[in-house]
C-alpha cells in the first residue's frame, strides 16, 4: 500500500488535533499532516495549492463546529473548487444532531468526493479511512 | 173615509150596503147590483170563509186581492156575524178595508229584510233590538246564529249579558249598556262571548239608543262575528311580538337597512352598541352618520354588493370604528331582503361582537409565541449542553483509551497533560452554562429604573485602561434623563461586554472610535453602540452571532460565550438586540428595553 502524501486535519480543538495526529502515526509514516484551526484557513490553503499546482490533500479530517468558517461552510466552498480527483473527507464531530447527519447525506450526493461521517469519540483510525478511493476506483 | 160595509143575510144575499161598499168594486166595468156575484165567479174562498163565519158565529178576518188586469186591490175583509137579541145568527156584516198601500210596504219590507238577511249572512252581522217599553230584547237570525241558539230562542237582557265571557267582556258590556241607557251613549266594542254550545268567540257589539219625546225608548244594535279576524290579528300580533322579542333580546346586533344603506330597523343590542336609548335616534341614519368614514365606505360597498348580486355575505370579520374612536371586531352577515318581484329593497344585517374573542385569540397567540420562543431556547440550550458536554467527554474517552494502551512514560505524561486540559475545559464550559441557566431562571430578581448615561459612564471607567491602551475615541452622547427598567447587574454586564467587543474587534489600521447614543422609541428606550471595527459578515454569520461557542474572528481571546450571555441577559430583562454590520467598516448593536420611570 502506498503512503498517503498529504493529510489535512481541520479542527479548532487542540485535543482532537493531538488525538488524530497520534492515531495517524500508528498507521502511516507520512509526515505531511497539516493542521488548521478553522475552515477558512484550510480553504485558503487549498485554493493556494490549486493556484500553484501544488499537491492537494488526499484525506481531510473535518470538524463541524469551528469559528469563522465551520465545517459545513468549508464543504460548501470545497465542492465548488475544480478538483478532478476524489478526495476522502472524514467528518469527525461530537454532534449527534440528526440535522447534521442529514446535511452530510445531502453533501454526499452533491459531489464526487468521498465524504464520511464519524461521531466522536474515535479511538482508532484505520487504513480504510485513508484509502477508500483506492477501493472504489 | 166612508166605511165599506154590507150586510149579508143567512141566504147569502146582499141585504144592504153602505156607500163606500160600491167604491171597493169601482173597478168593475158594469156596475152590478149584487156584488156577491163577483165573488161567485172570481173568488170561491171568499164565500167559504163567509159561510164559516155564518155557521160558527165567529168573527173572521181575511185578506185577498180583487180587481182586474189593470187594478189590483188588497182588501182586508172582516166577517162579523150579526146576532139577534136571542143570539141567533141572522147574517154577517162584511167590512172591506183597502190595505193596498200597507201590503205594498210590507212587500218592500220583506224584500229589504231578505236583502238584509243575505247581507248579514255574508258579513256575519246580526242585529238586536231592546225595547225599553216592554223590556223585550229581540235578536235577528244572525245574532242567534252567532250565539249558537235556535231560531226560536227568546233572549232577555240578563241572559244576553251572561253570554259574554266572564270578566272583562261581561263587565264591559254591562257598563256600555248601562251608559247607553243612562246617558244615551252609543257604543261599539270587540268582546268575547261563550256561545250556547260553549265556544269562545270574538264579536263586535254596537248599540245606539233611540229617543222618543226626549226619552230613550229603544236600543238598537248590531252584533258581528269577528272571531276569525280577531284571531288572525292576534296571531299576527303574537308573531310580531315573538319576532320583536327575539330580535331585541338576541345577543346580536341586528339591523335592517334600505337601498340607501339607511337604517330602517335596529334592535336593542345595536342601540346599546351605538349608545342610544331610543331606536328612533338611529332610524334613517346611514353608516356615514355613525361610523368612521373609511369603515362606512367599506360597509356601503358591501351593502351595494349584496343588494346587487343578491348573494348574502356570511360571517365576515370586520372591524368597526365608531365616531368616538372605539374599535370593535364584528362577525357580520348581510342578507338581502326581497320584495314580491324578487328585487332586493333592503338588507338584514347581523353582527356578533367578537372583540373579546379576538382579544383572547391575540393573547393566546402571544402566549403561543412566547412558549414557542421559550421552547426554542430550551431546545437550543439542550443542544448546546449536549454538544458541549459530548465534545468534552469524547475527548476524555479518547485520551483515556490512549493512556491505557500507551507504554512510553513520556507520552503518558503528555496524555495526562491533555486530560488535565480537557478537565479544565469541561469545568469552564460548566461555569458558562451555569451562568446562562442563572440568567434565565433568576427572572424574579428585583428590577429597577436605571439611568443609562450613568451606567455607561461607570462601565467606561472600569475599562479605562483597555480604552487608553488601544487609544479608543469614546463618545457618550446619551441624554442624561433616559432611564430603562431592568436589572442593574445585567445592564452593567451587557454594556461591559459590548464595549469590550467593540475594542476587541477593532480594525488594525484605524483608530478605534466608539459612539454610544440613546433615544426613546414609543414606550421603549433604545441605545446603540457603534464602532468602526472589522465588522461581521452578517449574511454568512448572522444566525450564529449570538450562538454559544460561535466565534467569527481568529482572535485568540474569542471564546464565543460573551454575546450568547449578553443576549440571554437582554431577553431576561424583556429587551431585544439587533445588529447592523458591514465587513471592514464597523458594527452597530442596538439594544431595546422598556423605559424606566
Amino acid at each position: 500500500m502506498r503512503d498517503i502524501k498529504n493529510i489535512f486535519v481541520i479542527d479548532d480543538d487542540s485535543i482532537t488535533l493531538f488525538g488524530v495526529r497520534k492515531m495517524l502515526s500508528r498507521i502511516t509514516t507520512t509526515s505531511n499532516v497539516f493542521e488548521f484551526k478553522n475552515g477558512q484557513m484550510a480553504i485558503e490553503t487549498i485554493k493556494e495549492r490549486i493556484l500553484n499546482s501544488n499537491a492537494l490533500p488526499e484525506v481531510i479530517f473535518l470538524d463541524i463546529n469551528m469559528p469563522i468558517l465551520d465545517g459545513w461552510g468549508f464543504l460548501e466552498e470545497f465542492i465548488q473548487l475544480k478538483i478532478e480527483q476524489g478526495i476522502l473527507i472524514n467528518i469527525i464531530t461530537s454532534s449527534i444532531d440528526p440535522n447534521d447527519r442529514e446535511r452530510w447525506l445531502s453533501f454526499k450526493d452533491k459531489t464526487h468526493h468521498y465524504i464520511d461521517f464519524v461521531n466522536k469519540p474515535i479511538y482508532k483510525i484505520e487504513l480504510k479511512d485513508l484509502h477508500k478511493m483506492d477501493l472504489a476506483s | 173615509m166612508p166605511n165599506a160595509t154590507a150586510l149579508v143575510d143567512k141566504n147569502l144575499n146582499l141585504a144592504c150596503s153602505s156607500k163606500g161598499w160600491y167604491t171597493v168594486f169601482s173597478f168593475l166595468e158594469k156596475p152590478i147590483k149584487n156584488q156577491l156575484e163577483y165573488f161567485k165567479s172570481n173568488n170561491n174562498e171568499w164565500f167559504t170563509i163567509l159561510e164559516k163565519s155564518l155557521n160558527n158565529g165567529k168573527e173572521i178576518q181575511f185578506r185577498c186581492t180583487i180587481g182586474n188586469t189593470e187594478i189590483t186591490k188588497h182588501i182586508l175583509w172582516t166577517f162579523k156575524p150579526f146576532l139577534t137579541e136571542e143570539n141567533l145568527i141572522t147574517g154577517v156584516i162584511v167590512t172591506a178595508k183597502d190595505v193596498s198601500t200597507v201590503v205594498e210596504k210590507e212587500i218592500q219590507i220583506d224584500k229589504l229584510n231578505a236583502l238584509l238577511e243575505t247581507k248579514s249572512e255574508i258579513s256575519k252581522v246580526g242585529t238586536w233590538e231592546y225595547n225599553l217599553e216592554n223590556n223585550k230584547l229581540s235578536w235577528s237570525k244572525m245574532t242567534k246564529k252567532i250565539h249558537e241558539v235556535s231560531e226560536e230562542y227568546n233572549p232577555d237582557v240578563e241572559t244576553a249579558i251572561k253570554f259574554y265571557k266572564q270578566g272583562h267582556s261581561q263587565n264591559r258590556i254591562s257598563m256600555l249598556v248601562h251608559k247607553a241607557l243612562e246617558n244615551g251613549e252609543t257604543f261599539q266594542e270587540r268582546l268575547q262571548i261563550i256561545t250556547a254550545k260553549g265556544n269562545e268567540r270574538w264579536i263586535l257589539s254596537s248599540g245606539k239608543p233611540f229617543f222618543k219625546d226626549g226619552k230613550i225608548t229603544k236600543l238598537l244594535g248590531t252584533f258581528q262575528d269577528v272571531d276569525e279576524q280577531v284571531k288572525t290579528e292576534l296571531k299576527v300580533t303574537e308573531s310580531e311580538q315573538l319576532l320583536h322579542t327575539l330580535v331585541d333580546n338576541l345577543p346580536l346586533n341586528i339591523f335592517i337597512k334600505d337601498e340607501g344603506s339607511r337604517k330602517i330597523l335596529v334592535n336593542k343590542a345595536e342601540c346599546e352598541y351605538l349608545g342610544v336609548k331610543n331606536p328612533k335616534e338611529l332610524i334613517g341614519k346611514s353608516d356615514f352618520d355613525l361610523y368612521d368614514a373609511d369603515v362606512a365606505q367599506i360597509s356601503r360597498d358591501e351593502d351595494l354588493q349584496v343588494l346587487k348580486t343578491l348573494q348574502p355575505i356570511l360571517g365576515k370579520e370586520t372591524v368597526s370604528t365608531r365616531k368616538d374612536g372605539k374599535k370593535t371586531t364584528f362577525m357580520t352577515s348581510k342578507i338581502p331582503l326581497l320584495d314580491v318581484y324578487g328585487k332586493a329593497y333592503a338588507l338584514i344585517g347581523i353582527s356578533i361582537d367578537i372583540s373579546n374573542l379576538k382579544q383572547k385569540e391575540d393573547e393566546l397567540r402571544r402566549l403561543i409565541g412566547i412558549t414557542s420562543i421559550q421552547n426554542k431556547k430550551l431546545v437550543n440550550f439542550a443542544h448546546i449542553v449536549s454538544h458541549n458536554l459530548r465534545s468534552h467527554t469524547a475527548n476524555f474517552s479518547m485520551l483515556l483509551e490512549f493512556l491505557i494502551n500507551e507504554k512510553e512514560q513520556e507520552e503518558k505524561d503528555r496524555i495526562l497533560g491533555m486530560l488535565s486540559k480537557a478537565s479544565d475545559n469541561l469545568l469552564n464550559t460548566l461555569d458558562n452554562l451555569n451562568e446562562v441557566v442563572k440568567i434565565n431562571t433568576n427572572t424574579n430578581v428585583t428590577r429597577e429604573s436605571i439611568n443609562l448615561k450613568k451606567t455607561f459612564e461607570s462601565v467606561h471607567e472600569n475599562l479605562i485602561a483597555l480604552f487608553e491602551r488601544n487609544k479608543v475615541e469614546f463618545k457618550n452622547v446619551i441624554p442624561s434623563k433616559l432611564n430603562i427598567y431592568g436589572i442593574p447587574a445585567y445592564l452593567d454586564s451587557i454594556v461591559l461586554n459590548l464595549l469590550t467587543n467593540a475594542v476587541k474587534y477593532r480594525h488594525p489600521k484605524r483608530t478605534p472610535k466608539i459612539t454610544v447614543t440613546a433615544e426613546k422609541e414609543g414606550d421603549r428606550v433604545v441605545f446603540s453602540i457603534e464602532d468602526n471595527g472589522i465588522g461581521i459578515d452578517l449574511n454568512k454569520n448572522g444566525d450564529k452571532l449570538f450562538g454559544m461557542y460561535k466565534t467569527f474572528h481568529s482572535n485568540d481571546d474569542a471564546r464565543g460565550i460573551g454575546l450568547y450571555i449578553t443576549k440571554n441577559q437582554i431577553e431576561a430583562m424583556g429587551g431585544n438586540i439587533i445588529t447592523c454590520s458591514e465587513l471592514n467598516k464597523g458594527t452597530t448593536f442596538k439594544v431595546y428595553f422598556n423605559e424606566g420611570y
